[in-house]
């Protein structure tokens, strides 16, 4: 016997199909962002790796330790406070009142009904683990573990993601001020890191051996091979990073940037790529070092992701190059003003990222934004760079030099001439090893 | 025992056995502890590492 179609039959039919297909458009944004989390996680797979072959073999598996529990504490404590500070301080310093984000409440745990908040949380806990590796792999060899641990979380689970709110959330009053424009995060987490590291620099000093007679030494890496790869891993990272910096729209909308402005992910993969190959040659060129040349991939990505959904490949390709001669003479200078940044991390992301939201404003001002927000300007790219460079550098120099004066920041002298897996870790990271100078007499 | 789900049926969000404000903010307050707990205990394991190699 035939069923009868009528207009309500029909009617549930299509709302039956529409659930389908917003079950499934919900569960599409999960999987992405699930997958650009799990991708981010190589990002620290390759400063692990990285930092330990940067260090002496002495300090090996200390710089590894500190690294593994860096992501260990920034975890928590993002679930803490840091999803909160950003969801309630898009307007500045005073706190919009944001119940939803604190740690007790419905939306901070399972719910079968909410596909967004764990994986968003998820996401954004893994750019402010970026934030605390960034800072490790300068201050390696000499930095107390628990002060490391105390600035780590500060900078991951407050400070970036206050930037964060301020430049990268809806409501952000530099978006709605200034029309800040920052969809890779080179302000938002890089500069921020990379200043933040300056100023807990300044405080700890350099290692010993550092400078002989005020003359700056090379202190070499007891694994280069180990260290490439590790910065090849954190390129490969990147684009779990970079993925989740990009909204995925389930009505027809499509892809946005985190502003609401349309893009789509081929932008971002022209750039992205364009970025990482003028970085490696401009790093080659400017030293013709094997670390500099993988770091110069590092460059050319934050380079240009400020702003990956604005230039051309061409243009990409070309700010990357000069800004590797950018970061390799930050390095430079810094080192001559006897600050030592063990890998560079100043140069790579703090300048780098500085100069990255500023050349927004060189090369896309005007570029209007959505939702009534300003236009993309000059002025207000290079305001808000001045803000984050502020807003990181202040309090990783008053925090560490708090825990200075509390005599908290570094090993002793004797300690660190010993080598801190020696002293701390009580473990050694090559026990079956010879040493050279055994193995000659 | 220790449950708060007694159907599927109508389910958000769910907190098995924390299921009300003061267990939750327990946790969470647990959740502080253990960090800084840790960077207590870093603290101290420093403290006796660099005098054991003074």
């Amino acid at each position: 016997m035939a069923t009868e179609t009528t207009l309500e039959s029909l009617q549930t039919a299509l709302d039956s199909q529409q659930a389908v297909f917003d079950m499934h458009a919900a569960m599409n944004v999960e999987v992405f962002y699930w997958w650009c989390t799990a991708i981010m996680l190589m990002i620290h797979a390759g400063f692990l790796a990285y930092e330990m072959g940067a260090s002496r073999s002495k300090n090996a598996l200390a710089a590894g330790v500190k690294n593994i529990l860096a992501l260990a504490v920034i975890i928590p404590t993002f679930y803490l406070f840091g999803w909160w500070i950003y969801l309630s301080f898009p307007a500045g310093l005073i706190p919009t009142s944001v119940a939803g984000a604190l740690p007790w409440s419905t939306s901070m745990g399972p719910d079968v009904t909410d596909m967004g908040s764990g994986i968003f949380w998820a996401a954004f806990a893994l750019f402010g683990a970026t934030t605390g590796s960034i800072l490790s792999g300068a201050v390696i060899e000499r930095i107390r573990v628990s002060a490391f641990l105390i600035l780590a979380v500060l900078l991951g689970s407050v400070v970036w993601i206050l930037a964060g709110a301020w430049g990268w959330h809806p409501d952000g009053w530099m978006l709605t001020k200034y029309g800040y424009h920052d969809v890779g995060a080179s302000g938002v987490v890089h500069a921020i890191a990379g200043f933040f590291t300056l100023g807990v620099l300044i405080n700890l000093g350099p290692r010993v051996g550092k400078y002989i007679n005020g003359v700056a030494q090379q202190i070499k890496a007891h694994n280069l091979p180990m260290t490439l790869i590790g910065l090849m891993m954190i390129i490969f990272g990147f684009f779990g990073f970079l993925g989740g910096c990009i909204i995925f729209n389930v009505d027809t909308t499509g892809w946005t940037t985190i502003y609401g402005t349309p893009t789509n992910l081929s932008a971002f993969a022209f750039n992205t790529l364009m970025g990482f190959a003028g970085g490696v040659i401009g790093c080659y060129i400017a030293t013709r070092d094997p670390f500099w040349t993988m770091s110069g991939g590092l460059v050319g990505i934050i380079s240009v992701a400020a702003g990956l959904d604005l230039y051309d490949p061409g243009l990409a390709f070309i700010i990357a190059i000069c800004m590797s001669f950018v970061a390799v003479g930050t390095a430079k200078f810094l080192e001559k003003m006897g600050v030592d940044d063990a890998v560079g991390a100043v140069g790579v992301h703090g300048i780098t990222g500085f100069l990255a939201v500023i050349l927004v404003g060189v090369f896309a001002g005007g570029t209007p934004n959505v939702g009534g927000n300003p236009d993309i300007t000059l002025y207000g790219q290079t305001l808000c760079a001045i803000v984050i460079a502020v807003l990181g550098f202040v309090p990783g120099y008053l925090v560490s030099l708090l825990l200075k004066k509390l005599g908290m920041l570094r090993v002793p002298a004797s300690v660190e001439d010993l080598g801190l897996d020696e002293v701390e870790i009580l473990a050694h990271p090559y026990p079956e090893t010879v040493p050279a100078s055994i193995a000659k007499s | 025992m220790g449950t708060s789900i007694t159907t599927w049926e109508n389910v958000s969000a769910y907190f098995t056995f924390a299921d009300s404000p003061t267990m939750l903010v327990l946790f969470s307050i647990g959740v502080a502890a253990i960090v800084v707990g840790l960077v207590g205990s870093i603290m101290k394991h420093e403290k006796e590492a660099f005098k054991n190699h003074k």
